[in-house]
């Protein structure tokens, strides 16, 4: 907002005449020029105070524009299409004006280029829903008059243009009324000054602005590859203005202008201009060199997927960019970029393409032999599009041929950590349905991005299967301590006794609640010190336990867990409890064991989502009772740290007034 | 080395006035500084931040700008109205103008050093031009609306930017006419405040005029146009700056153990208390009777007291403020104390910057703001004027320190810049100058027996000047040639005290703020890779090593900050500390700010 700016100086007209033309600055001079009435021309300074006092020249044709870029005479653009410098035309304000436009065509847009320290002006003429280009260069004095074809959408109308140049074209960019931004290339050179000569528009943004808002619709080009497009978005939105990169297709940033627009927008120096509501809103904006991470961040839904087939693994590290400008045609760009990489991701190196090949149709044996062959080769510069590539091609031949499960392939191509759940989803589905825990448990461990559900679909699977089919497995015993060790055992419940965490289960004086656990003391205490799950499947759980989750996502999956597995767990999680809190540090022993938190928070997960069913069950009342107990001696360990921070608190400020011996002293001194 | 009882005494209650405004002097590197009270002290930067002036006081003074112009000028301006120059030599204000806008709020010294602008409650902004001996009033400003708060000139001296309530005036200096009015916004984060005070205004050779406000903004503004360039919202906060002066406002009777306290309008007599207990190093003991607060002396009148002294005896106090000296004398019968004001002291007396009593408490030296020394006969309850020391022709220097041998035959004078001069007081003449210094003085003494003078200088130097030889010490020479060790001339606070032990010739007593140290001139000096400080008592070494680590500099560092050390007898000491926590309990609650983790 520059409402607290003060304007720098403000002439006015005299009543009755009208400002037919914007004022503009000569850089040259310092002179301020302004048409009124269509042909009076006015030129005046900062100093001069009053417009009718000042130079004026009347002229024989009616204006159009004035334009001014830095660095040349400003030029004035007649109605009729003439162009005459300033200069010239001061010479002789009366001189004769031809026409060059025809009847009827009526200029809708201008602008005024440097292109090589030459003036180019372009301007857009309309006559019956026709649109017109005429570009006039100066130094060779050539007018080139070209026809705009709108294409398949021939009764729209545009509604605003914008340009840009580079070296060899003017870059047309026109917002039309159904709401998409077109693009024209102008040759800049052109080949035949001659020839009445079209152009084709092509497509560059669909439906940045709603098709139907009447009022407040403009553009402007920023840079290269980014516009500025002021209009509403939907029908029914507020008016915003919104930064487009148009090399990524995205929405690069928005801001809502809620008090409406009036369909101006310049943009001059990193800053852009516009009305908003009554006042002039002035917003910094410096286009980033644009990239596909800075464009990826906004991408706007909603736009027609059908024409944005991402393939599926990209090589990152094969350059793609090059050899674009040469074959640089009138065609859009993007579309040539897109089919480079798909041409690039048809694997050319033998080795992979002997692979893919032998995945479909060879013997899981022979697929082994030669990943392995592939896997040892590994440096390859395309090593993660052919990783991705086999495992996709495997998971369809898996699909394909239910007896077909390269087991131990999928398991070495895991362990490349270049695979992801979200490039191979079927891979975790495939394993689930073949209820492989050690290749789930090798998922869970590798992958970084699995969703909430399947790690609950795992866990299930975990809970269910039967001990005797976990014996065959090979699943990773690296989280799980040997638990039943005897020795360790008893020196465990010696350890108990000391209450290193201030919770005992054998402590009476808090379970006033639960008679029948004073019943089975023998029973608890056997409870709290064996495993209630065999160690295969103790590291099952380890693996989802140290899996990444959102607990908004996984409430909802937990609760289709069948309540005795849930006891299960919750028994299982109870025991880590239980030999987290028998030593100091509230850690388990082992390599990678389950932290604390991880199984407290569990625990709350678990009742959080199955409560009322737990609490139904007869056979989870002890545990309940147990958990109860827990929080209850966690509160009571908290009420004592508290109650021993307030000693320490205090032993503190007795330290202080130590310190601060009073007013006066009589002290020994000693030096040495 | 040497054990002692410390009277460790907190019950100074001294609080250092705010700071008001600093000028700083780019030629001179010295810093002056206004405090609320109405001080003016300069500060020598280059000199260890050494304040090396000082001008005392005065209620009404309340002063609001301070201003350095050619020549090495002070000039400050009050709510007073007056604008006052002051004498840098004689340490007195030279002359005060009225300039009569109502009180001033704000002054500025053209970029030439040689026109004086003032901001007065009236709206008025003044030009005064400085003379060489005077300034003189030129022409008014264009009236504003309200209070001028704050000033400052275009690099090259012709527009200058004046913050007002609410406003920024931007004026033309040769036509005087206001040629802009910037508006500052009264929001603040939101909220309209009733009013916003322009406290601060900087004008930017490019034109850009910078402003800070009460409603907590800084804003760039463009003079040519009167436009708001950019503005930043920072947290308000008001900072009051604190800095303890180095001036002796503590004597002590080492007879009666009392200790004099000086504050701006009332002197405290305290009488320390006393034990019988003896202890181990680091022990507190019982006290058997506590120190009493004896005397509170209020002076009349608006005038700050500037020094104040009592006499080794007791029975003699003596201060001064700029228009008046005073000296009274102490009964003593019991526990119960009489004081007697000894009427009509002559008027040369008045405005002394330093008092101080002969070892036997019967002659009183009197420095002048003048630069002459003055020695005073007491005897009995009455005085006679024996003789003044005039300043050497030519010179007004005032002497700010002095020190007198035990056996009163010589007074050391030293002023802010020159050399020490020292007078042979049984034949009232100019016995020597010890050869000037780069550094001012900031304390010395004469050792008894020997009559070597010890001067500490700013820059952390000690000499050790034989006073009937006229010349450097031995013991000097050596502590010359070989340097003090490199944390000992490190240190940021100036010596500020020293004296002797009588039984220990080889002894020197001195201290700092935070450190308190005696130098056995017969130990080996310490060189650079020796410790200086160990704060441990030594373990049971052998002799041996402890012999070969000893050195002559013996540090404690447990009384900190230390206003006043000095040795009551031969076992004890008596050490006055103000404790920042303290004084900050008693600022402001806005001073405190937490900072992360402090």
């Amino acid at each position: 907002m520059v409402s607290d700016q003060k304007p720098l100086g403000s002439w006015s007209v005299k009543q009755g005449q009208i400002i037919t033309c914007p004022a503009v600055c000569n850089f040259q001079t310092r002179e301020y020029i302004v048409v009124h009435d269509n042909k009076v021309l006015r030129i005046w300074n900062n100093e001069d105070v009053n417009l009718d006092k000042v130079f004026k020249a009347t002229l024989s044709a009616e204006v159009y524009r004035i334009l001014s870029v830095q660095g040349t005479e400003p030029l004035v653009l007649f109605k009729e299409g003439a162009v005459r410098g300033l200069e010239a035309l001061l010479a002789d304000p009366q001189q004769k004006i031809e026409t060059v436009i025809s009847d009827e065509e009526v200029i809708k847009w201008t602008k005024f280029f440097i292109v090589f320290r030459h003036p180019v002006l372009i301007f857009i003429t309309e006559k019956h829903g026709n649109y017109f280009a005429y570009v006039q260069m100066f130094n060779s004095r050539i007018l080139t008059k070209y026809t705009l074809l709108l294409g398949q959408d021939e009764n729209s109308v545009i509604e605003s243009f914008t340009a840009s140049v580079d070296r060899k074209f003017i870059s047309l960019m026109s917002l039309s009324s159904d709401g998409c931004i077109y693009e024209t290339l102008i040759p800049i050179r052109p080949t035949d000054p001659e020839k009445n000569q079209t152009l084709v528009r092509s497509l560059l943004l669909k439906a940045v602005v709603s098709g139907n808002t009447r009022n407040g619709v403009a553009l402007t080009a920023l840079d290269q590859d980014h516009i500025a497009v002021l209009g509403s978005p939907q029908a029914a939105s507020k008016e915003c203005l919104s930064v487009w990169n148009i090399k990524f297709q995205t929405l690069q940033t928005s801001k809502e202008l809620p008090q409406g627009t009036s369909g101006q927008l310049w943009y001059y120096g990193e800053n852009l201009f516009m009305l908003h509501g009554k006042s002039l809103t002035v917003i910094p904006y410096k286009c980033e060199v644009s990239s596909l991470a800075g464009a990826l961040g906004k991408l706007k839904h909603g736009q027609d997927p059908g024409t944005h087939v991402m393939p599926r693994f990209v090589n990152w590290e094969t350059p793609q960019g090059c050899g674009l400008g040469f074959q640089n045609s009138e065609q859009s760009r993007r579309i040539l970029r897109r089919r480079k990489i798909e041409v690039s991701l048809q694997p050319e190196v033998p080795p992979s393409k002997q692979l893919l090949s032998t995945i479909m149709e060879d013997s899981e044996k022979h697929i082994e032999v030669e990943v392995r062959k592939f896997l040892a080769l590994k440096q390859t510069p395309d090593f993660h599009t052919v990783i991705g590539d086999t495992v996709t091609g495997l998971l369809e031949r898996c699909k394909a041929e239910p007896s077909f499960y390269p087991r131990n392939c999928l398991m070495q191509l895991i362990q490349t950590h270049v695979l992801s759940y979200s490039l191979c989803p079927d891979l975790m589905e495939i394993a689930l349905i073949k209820k492989d825990v050690q290749l789930l448990q090798l998922c869970l461990q590798q992958f970084p991005d699995i969703p909430e559900s399947v790690t609950c679909a795992c866990l299930k699977i975990f809970l269910s299967i039967g001990d005797d089919s976990l014996q065959e497995t090979d699943v990773s015993m690296e989280s799980v301590f040997d638990y039943s060790n005897s020795v360790h055992d008893e020196k465990m419940e010696e350890q108990t006794e000391i209450l290193q965490n201030g919770f005992s289960p054998e402590e009476d004086k808090c379970s006033n609640c639960d008679q029948e656990l004073n019943k089975k003391p023998q029973d608890e205490t056997k409870e709290s010190t064996s495993c209630p799950v065999v160690p295969k499947r103790a590291a099952l759980l380890n693996a989802i336990l140290h899996s990444a989750y959102s607990e908004t996502f996984l409430l909802p999956h937990l609760k289709d867990i069948p309540a005795q597995h849930i006891t299960l767990f919750l028994k299982y999680l109870y025991f880590l409890y239980l030999k987290c809190s028998e030593n100091a540090t509230m850690t388990l022993p082992g390599i990678h064991p389950p932290t604390l938190n991880q199984i407290m928070d569990w625990i709350c997960l678990l009742l959080d989502a199955n409560f009322t069913v737990v609490v139904m069950m007869p056979e989870a009342k002890r545990l309940l009772i147990n958990l109860y107990k827990l929080v209850k001696s966690q509160i009571s360990v908290y009420s004592e740290l508290n109650k021993i921070e307030v000693s320490f608190r205090e032993l503190q400020k007795l330290n202080q007034e130590k310190n601060n011996r009073g007013l006066y002293s009589i002290e020994v001194l000693e030096l040495f | 080395m040497g054990e002692f009882k410390v009277h460790r005494v907190r019950f100074f209650n001294y609080v250092p006035s705010g700071i008001r405004c600093v000028a700083y002097n780019n030629q001179s590197n010295r810093l002056a500084v206004s405090r609320t009270d109405g001080t003016v002290e300069v500060y020598n930067l280059s000199a260890n931040y050494f304040q090396e002036k000082f001008f005392p006081g005065h209620e009404s003074r309340a002063t609001e700008a301070l201003c350095w112009a050619e020549g090495q000028r002070l000039f400050s301006a009050g709510l007073n109205g007056e604008i006052m120059e002051y004498d840098l030599q004689a340490l007195n204000i030279k002359y005060a103008v009225d300039v009569f806008g109502g009180p001033i709020w704000s002054m500025a010294v053209s970029p030439s050093g040689s026109q004086l602008l003032v901001g007065c409650e009236d709206g008025s902004v003044k030009l005064f031009q400085i003379t060489p001996d005077k300034i003189q009033f030129e022409r008014n400003f264009d009236r504003q609306k309200s209070r001028i708060l704050s000033l400052s000139w275009h690099p090259s001296g012709t527009h200058v930017a004046a913050g007002s309530i609410d406003y920024i005036s931007v004026f033309d200096v040769k036509s005087g006419s206001a040629i802009h009015k910037m508006i500052v916004d009264r929001q603040h984060m939101g909220v309209s405040k009733r009013k916003c005070i322009v406290w601060g205004v900087a004008f930017l050779s490019d034109g850009t005029v910078i402003s800070v406000d009460s409603a907590g903004k800084v804003q760039f503004w463009d003079s040519a146009t009167g436009t708001l360039v950019k503005s930043h919202l920072i947290a308000n906060a008001d900072v009051q700056s604190i800095a303890v002066a180095e001036r002796r406002l503590i004597s002590c009777s080492k007879k009666r153990q009392l200790l004099l306290f000086q504050f701006a309008h009332h002197l405290e007599l305290w009488r320390l208390g006393s034990t019988v207990a003896t202890g181990k190093n680091g022990d507190t003991l019982p006290l058997s009777k506590n120190a009493d607060h004896l005397l509170h002396l209020k002076t009349k009148g608006p005038e700050n007291i500037i020094c104040s002294c009592i006499s080794p005896c007791g029975s003699w106090i003596a201060c001064s403020t700029v228009s008046r000296f005073f000296l009274y004398r102490l009964n003593y019968e019991h526990d119960n104390i009489s004081l007697k004001r000894v009427s009509k002291m002559p008027p040369f007396l008045r405005c002394a910057l330093q008092i101080l009593f002969s070892e036997d408490s019967t002659k009183l030296f009197v420095a002048s703001n003048q630069g002459a020394l003055h020695i005073v006969q007491l005897s009995g309850g009455s005085f006679k004027h024996l003789h003044a020391f005039q300043p050497q022709s030519g010179t007004v220097e005032a002497m700010c320190l002095l020190a007198v041998s035990s056996d009163g035959n010589w007074l050391a004078a030293s002023g802010t810049s020159a050399g020490v001069h020292v007078y042979n007081v049984k034949q009232l003449k100019l016995h020597c100058t010890v050869p000037a210094y780069n550094f001012p003085v900031t304390a010395m003494a004469i050792a008894p027996n020997t009559n070597n003078l010890v001067i500490a200088h700013s820059d952390q130097q000690v000499f050790e000047y034989s006073i009937p030889d006229k010349q450097y010490t031995d013991w000097s020479r050596t502590v010359q040639k070989q340097g003090f060790h490199h944390l000992w001339l490190q240190r940021d606070t100036p010596i500020t005290h020293i004296s002797f032990h009588p039984k220990r010739p080889m002894h020197i007593l001195l201290h700092d703020a935070y450190m308190f140290c005696i130098i056995d001139k017969s130990l080996p000096l310490p060189n650079d890779k020796t410790l200086l400080y160990n704060p441990f008592p030594p373990t049971n070494e052998s002799d041996v090593v402890r012999r070969r680590t000893a050195h002559a500099f013996k540090i404690s560092k447990i009384y900190k900050p230390l206003l006043f050390m000095d040795l009551l007898d031969e076992r004890t000491l008596v050490a006055v500390e103000r404790p920042l926590d303290d004084i900050i309990a008693q600022l402001p609650p806005p001073i405190k700010k937490k900072k992360f983790g402090t």
